[in-house]
């Protein structure tokens, strides 16, 4: 690991061409529904699998996250599609900066024998479970105990008051405007609004809307915050020759990278206060694949707020630190801009809150062209920016 | 999980930030400081950020600082806080150490005229909350 400054990159074992997704879906996305997490996470693998055109069998490894309720593991993979075959077990899956770093494990794994197909997924019902903070974001972070004890206490909690707080700093070193925040809010609401089956599919959002809404944690207004909602995605994850031989286009993973902030979740204490640890792992990312940041056709990052989208977009280096919202108010993030096509699918803020698993989905689909209005012409090179806080992920896929 | 029966107020025996609450009582605001290069650390934590070494003496500051960014909750994300709104809190970095930054609320002022870096000091009061009969002496900061 490589100390620099306020984080560190660390360094992965070079895995280009030695992984490809070959099946991608997504469960129904929902406001409260009733189902469970592994219920969500079911439907989204049995779709994944159709995709692919591979039956539960074929399946041998399964990836989830641990620190999440109701994991989809082997253990749920067999009892949800009532198989009883062995299969290799990983938690280092799941969503967020793992929907980018699984394939880097799936690679080792596919290499070292272990498995020959591998699926990860990722699930909330967080919708379902609003009332009172049970399971929902806020509850984790109020759980940590230099939070509860030393923010918390001075109502300087939850991520909306922190994050906000990150984007007026933002606001004052840089000039970053509420308009430009706003930027991306349309943007990636338009973008939504041509993806069939997503949280906001048919409600519009102007520029002159999301002004005229009021503040609820300055300068964030709603429409600066993700979405809560109930719903899942999973991809499926085989050797690119293997892949090449089954119904999809394969999309091979050229490059990963993994960056580090020593600051954690503690964000009050992060020295560079206004950025993100894209700055860590963006280079590495690239730098496996061999591309630049202007060979990227379709970006897609972990938006819980629109400051991270500006954020990323500076800190994995498609335009220079502070012209993030400069460059989100020209439109370069539209699908269409022919610039940056950011979050084809409306992001965690208008497709759905499923922590980021979709964002992977939706970078297949469009290196595959299926993704019909809203399709980046001939997109070949596609990056997903993972993100937590203490952590962020850079995941380059190439159409194979 | 559930959580402690007084959320949102601190629990003051929580030993990593105990000599911070037991200052705040005598109105004291104190930050922990490596014995061996002097470096503020804060969050408190078990190894100097600076060098690496593991003792550290709880020293008073000035209670003097700089506002580094602050929102104004308009809407109130826990119960606890739906009679305090609007609030302005922040982040107030301390006038011997920019680096530490302390959460705060900021107090005796126009929520809307706050401005970035302007000059803030040190104020206790206590913390309460609707519904918990106990309160704690806290650093507070207003604008000097």
């Amino acid at each position: 690991m490589r100390e620099v400054d306020w984080g560190f990159a660390h360094e992965l074992e070079d895995i280009a061409g030695q992984v490809a997704i070959c099946g991608v879906g997504e469960a129904d996305h929902t406001s409260a529904s009733g189902r469970t997490a592994v219920e969500v996470a079911g439907q989204a693998i049995e779709r994944a699998l159709a995709d692919a055109g591979l039956a539960p069998a074929d399946v041998d490894g399964v990836m989830h996250v641990p620190s999440f309720a109701d994991a989809f593991d082997a253990a749920a993979f067999r009892d949800y599609f009532g198989t009883s075959h062995d299969m290799w077990e990983s938690d280092r899956g799941g969503g967020m900066v793992w929907a980018g770093t699984a394939l880097h494990d799936a690679a080792q794994a596919l290499q070292d024998g272990k498995a020959t197909c591998i699926v990860n997924s990722f699930a909330v019902a967080w919708a379902t479970q609003r009332g009172s903070m049970v399971g929902g974001p806020g509850q984790s972070h109020a759980q940590e105990l230099f939070k509860q004890n030393l923010e918390v206490p001075f109502g300087w909690f939850p991520q909306p008051v922190y994050f906000a707080t990150i984007a007026r700093r933002h606001m004052h070193e840089y000039g970053t405007t509420q308009a430009q925040l706003g930027a991306v809010a349309v943007t990636l609401r338009r973008h939504a609004n041509l993806t069939p089956s997503v949280v906001m599919r048919d409600r519009p959002l102007s520029l002159y809307a999301f002004m005229a809404s009021p503040t609820f944690a300055d300068p964030f207004r709603k429409e600066d915050c993700c979405l809560i909602s109930a719903g899942a995605g999973a991809y499926v994850m085989t050797t690119p020759a293997r892949a090449r031989d089954l119904r999809t286009t394969p999309v091979e993973v050229a490059g990963v990278g993994l960056g580090s902030s020593t600051t954690g979740t503690h964000w009050a204490q992060q020295r560079k206060f206004c950025s993100t640890p894209q700055v860590f792992a963006a280079p590495g990312g690239l730098a496996m694949a061999g591309i630049k940041p202007a060979d990227v056709d379709v970006l897609a990052c972990y938006d819980p707020f629109t400051i991270h989208s500006v954020m990323q977009v500076e800190d994995m280096g498609f335009c220079p630190k502070g012209d993030g919202g400069p460059f989100a108010e020209a439109g370069s993030l539209a699908f269409d801009s022919g610039v940056l096509p950011y979050n084809t699918h409306g992001g965690l803020l208008s497709h759905a809150y499923v922590l980021g698993i979709a964002h992977v989905v939706e970078v297949v689909r469009q290196l595959r062209g299926e993704c019909g209005e809203r399709q980046v012409p001939n997109a070949e090179i596609g990056v997903y920016g993972g993100y937590t806080g203490p952590q962020a992920s850079t995941l380059v896929l190439r159409r194979g | 999980m559930s959580m402690r029966d007084e959320f949102p107020l601190p629990d003051t025996d929580w030993e990593p930030a105990r000599e911070f609450w037991a200052g705040a009582a005598r109105h004291e605001l104190v930050i922990p400081r490596c014995d061996a290069c002097g470096a503020w650390c804060w969050y408190p934590r078990t190894k100097c950020r600076q060098c690496g070494d593991t003792a550290f003496t709880w020293a008073s500051v000035s209670g003097r600082g700089r506002l580094f960014s602050w929102t104004v909750v308009r809407h109130p994300f826990l119960p606890q806080f739906s009679e305090m709104v609007p609030y302005a809190t922040g982040l107030v970095a301390l006038e011997e150490e920019a680096a530490v930054r302390l959460a705060t609320r900021l107090v005796d002022c126009d929520v809307d005229a706050l401005a970035f870096d302007q000059p803030v000091e040190v104020v206790f009061r206590d913390l309460s909350f609707p519904g918990i009969g106990r309160t704690v002496a806290a650093p507070f900061f207003r604008p000097v």
